[in-house]
C-alpha cells in the first residue's frame, strides 16, 4: 500500500491540540507522528476517521500516550495518509481529549518536555553568553495592592543583605535579580509583570534580610502588596503547609547561592555527595512527600555536563513530590542524597494540596512564582555547570572541581 | 474566524460563555443541552477544572437559514475563569465568533465580574480581537435570588459597571430556572451570525 506524508511542520507553530482539531476537521484517516528533541522516542497517534483511535508514546498507550504527547510543546510533527488497521482503544471523543489533555497540563499533571517552557524564558545554549531569563508571573490581583510606587531605569529597589519586609508584585517593566559576589555583580534573573519581589520570611517575626539585590531595569511600575493581609493568610494556615512555604523559599535562595557559586566555578559538590546513594533517583516515579526530621539532605540534577548542586536541606524542609506544584526538581529533575543520620517523615500531601486549594489567588500566585524562580533559577544554574565543564574541557584540568565534575 | 467544513458543507462556529468563576456559565449550557436536546448532536463534554467546569457541545440552531448554501454549527463552550488554565482558555478563545457574558447580579460579586470583563478584554487582545467588535451579549444573571432576599445589584448598576461603553444587548436571567438563557443565546447567534455575513461579503 502506498502511504506518504501528507503534513508536516513544527509543534511551535501548530501544538497538539490545534493540530488534532485541524485533523478532527477534516475527518482522515492516518498517522500521527511526533518528535521532540527532549524526548528519546517518538509519540505516534492513529487516526480513524479524525479521531484518536491510538495512540504510543514510549511505554504509555492509548489516551494516556495522548495525553502525554500534550507536553510536547517543541518538536515536528508529520502525518501520514494510511489505512489504519488497528483495535480503537480511544474511546474518548475529540474534543474531551483536547480539553483534558490541556487541562491536565495547566494543572501541571502532564510534563512538559523541553527548557522550562514558562512565558519567556529566552535560554542562550550557547553557554559562553548565558542571556539572562525573564520570568513573567500570573495575573495580578489588584485587590491586594495597596499602593504604588514606580521606580527609573537603573535604580536600586533593594540591597542585599539589608533588612526589609515589603513585597511587591511587578505591575510593569522589567527587574533584575542581582547577587553580589567577589568577580563582581551577577544578574541572575529578569523578573517582569506579575511577579514578585520579596520573600515570605517577612511575614515571620525574625528580622528578614534581603537574599539579592534587585534594580530596575526599565523604568518600573510596582505594586505594593497587602502585606497585613497576607501575613494575616500565612497566620491562618496550619503549621505543616506554613513550614513547606518557608522551606520552598529557603530552597529558593540555596539554589540562587548556589547558581552564584557555580557562575564563579566553584564547585562543592565532593562533599555535597561524596559516597552517598541517592535517596530518590532522578527521574524516579516517586509520589510521596516527607520533611526531613533529622541530618540532611542534598538536593542534585544531574546533567550531561555533570552533577549540579541544588539545595541542602535541613531538619523542618520538605522534599519528594509537590502535587500541586513544578519547581523542576525531585523526583523527576533531580536526586536527592541523604546524611547518614538522616530522619524523614511522610508528610500528608493530600492535605497540603487540599490547603493549597484553598489559598487566596495572590498567596498561590506568590507559591507558584516562587516554584518558577526555583525552577528557571536551577537552568540558569546548571547553564553554568555546563560552561565549567567545557572550559575544563578545553583546557587542562587545573580546575579542580571541572575535573571532579567530569567523572 | 468560523471554520469551513468543505467536506460537510458546514460552517463551524464558536460562541463562548466567559464570565467571573460560578456566575452560572455552566448552569447556562447545561440548561441549553437540557431544553434543545433536540438540536444539540453529540455528547456535553465536561472538563472539571478547579472550582468549575468547562463545558462544550455542539449545537445545531434551527431556522437561522444559511451561508452560501453552508448548514451553520454552533459549538457551545465555557471558558475555564482561573488564571492558571491558560492553555484551555486559549484553546477555547481561539478563533471565537460570538460571546456571552454572564455577570452575576450578587453584590459582593461585583469586583469579580469587573475583573472578568477587564481580563477578556486583554485575552481578545492577545488575538488581536477588539472586545467593540466582538458580537457580545451580556447576561446578568442571579436575578432570581432577590426574592430570596440576598442582596443583588440593580440592573441599571450593572448596565454602568459593564455595559457604558460597550452597549451590547443586555439581558436578565436566571440560569436556574432558564429564564432568559434562550434569548441570550440567540441574540448572540444573531450577532454572530451578521458578523460572519458581513466577513464573507468582504471575503467575496
Amino acid at each position: 500500500m502506498k502511504s506518504k506524508t501528507v503534513l508536516a511542520g513544527n509543534l511551535n507553530f501548530l501544538n497538539l491540540a490545534d493540530l488534532l482539531q485541524l485533523l478532527g476537521t477534516n475527518g482522515v484517516t492516518g498517522i500521527l507522528r511526533v518528535t521532540s528533541p527532549y524526548a528519546n522516542e517518538q509519540g505516534l497517534i492513529h487516526i480513524v476517521n479524525g479521531n484518536p483511535a491510538n495512540a504510543s508514546c514510549g511505554s504509555l498507550a492509548g489516551i494516556d500516550a495522548v495525553y502525554a504527547l500534550f507536553g510536547w510543546t517543541e518538536g515536528e510533527f508529520d502525518f501520514t495518509r494510511d489505512r489504519v488497521d488497528i483495535a480503537k482503544v480511544i474511546q474518548k471523543s475529540r474534543m474531551e481529549i483536547i480539553l483534558d489533555g490541556l487541562r491536565m497540563l495547566d494543572d501541571g499533571l502532564i510534563e512538559k518536555l523541553g527548557p522550562t517552557s514558562f512565558d519567556k524564558i529566552s535560554l542562550d545554549s550557547s553557554g559562553a553568553s548565558t542571556s539572562v531569563p525573564i520570568i513573567r508571573g500570573p495575573l495580578v490581583d489588584y485587590m491586594y495592592v495597596v499602593d504604588e510606587e514606580e521606580f527609573i531605569e537603573g535604580q536600586q529597589i533593594v540591597q542585599e543583605g539589608k533588612h526589609g519586609g515589603w513585597i511587591w508584585v511587578i505591575l510593569e517593566g522589567t527587574v533584575d535579580i542581582i547577587k553580589e559576589t567577589p568577580q563582581g555583580p551577577l544578574t541572575i534573573l529578569k523578573l517582569t509583570d506579575g511577579s514578585f519581589i520579596g520573600s515570605i520570611a517577612s511575614f515571620l517575626m525574625q528580622s528578614n534580610a534581603r537574599s539579592a539585590s534587585v534594580r530596575a531595569a526599565s523604568n518600573v511600575q510596582l505594586g505594593v502588596l497587602d502585606s497585613q493581609r497576607l501575613a494575616k493568610e500565612f497566620a491562618r494556615i496550619s503549621s505543616e503547609f506554613r513550614g513547606f512555604v518557608l522551606s520552598l523559599n529557603k530552597r529558593l535562595t540555596q539554589v540562587t547561592e548556589w547558581a552564584t557559586e557555580l557562575w564563579q566555578k566553584n564547585n562543592a559538590l565532593d562533599a555535597f555527595i561524596k559516597g552517598r546513594t541517592p535517596l530518590i533517583q532522578q527521574g524516579e516515579n516517586e509520589d510521596k512527600m516527607f520533611t526531613v526530621s533529622r541530618g540532611e539532605a542534598f538536593i542534585v540534577r544531574k546533567t550531561d555536563d555533570g552533577y549540579v548542586p541544588l539545595a541542602t536541606l535541613y531538619e523542618g524542609d520538605f522534599f519528594g513530590r509537590v502535587p500541586f506544584l513544578d519547581m523542576g526538581h525531585e523526583p523527576y529533575s533531580a536526586s536527592v542524597f541523604a546524611s547518614e543520620n538522616l530522619k524523614a517523615t511522610l508528610m500528608e500531601s493530600d492535605k497540603l494540596e487540599d490547603e493549597h486549594e484553598r489559598l487566596s489567588a495572590t498567596f498561590k500566585n506568590f507559591i507558584k512564582n516562587t516554584a518558577t524562580c526555583i525552577s528557571v533559577t536551577t537552568r540558569v544554574a546548571c547553564e553554568f555547570q555546563k560552561r565549567i565543564s567545557q572550559a575544563g574541557q578545553k583546557k587542562s584540568p587545573d580546575n579542580v572541581s571541572a575535573s571532579i565534575n567530569r567523572k | 474566524m468560523a471554520i469551513f467544513n468543505l467536506k460537510k458543507r458546514e460552517i463551524e462556529c464558536k460562541i463562548v460563555y466567559y464570565g467571573p468563576g460560578r456566575c452560572g456559565k455552566t448552569t447556562n449550557l447545561e440548561y441549553i443541552f437540557k431544553t434543545f436536546k433536540k438540536q444539540v448532536s453529540g455528547e456535553m463534554v465536561s472538563i472539571n477544572t478547579e472550582g468549575d467546569r468547562t463545558l462544550f457541545f455542539d449545537f445545531l440552531p434551527m431556522g437561522l437559514g444559511k451561508i452560501k448554501g453552508c448548514d451553520v454549527r454552533v459549538q457551545l463552550y465555557t471558558v475555564p475563569g482561573q488564571v492558571q488554565y491558560q492553555s484551555t482558555r486559549k484553546l477555547v478563545l481561539k478563533g471565537v465568533d460570538g460571546i456571552v457574558f454572564v455577570a452575576d447580579s450578587l453584590e459582593v460579586r461585583r469586583e469579580k465580574n469587573l475583573l472578568s470583563l477587564k481580563d477578556l478584554q486583554e485575552n481578545l487582545r492577545d488575538y488581536e480581537m477588539n472586545i467593540f467588535k466582538m458580537p457580545l451579549v451580556m447576561q446578568y444573571n442571579k436575578r432570581d435570588l432577590a426574592q430570596q432576599g440576598i442582596p443583588l445589584m440593580t440592573v441599571e448598576k450593572m448596565e454602568r459597571d459593564l455595559n457604558r461603553q460597550l452597549k451590547v444587548p443586555a439581558f436578565q436571567a436566571s440560569a436556574v430556572t432558564g429564564q432568559g438563557v434562550g434569548v441570550s443565546l440567540k441574540e448572540c447567534l444573531m450577532l454572530t451570525l451578521q458578523s460572519l455575513q458581513k466577513q464573507f461579503q468582504w471575503a467575496k
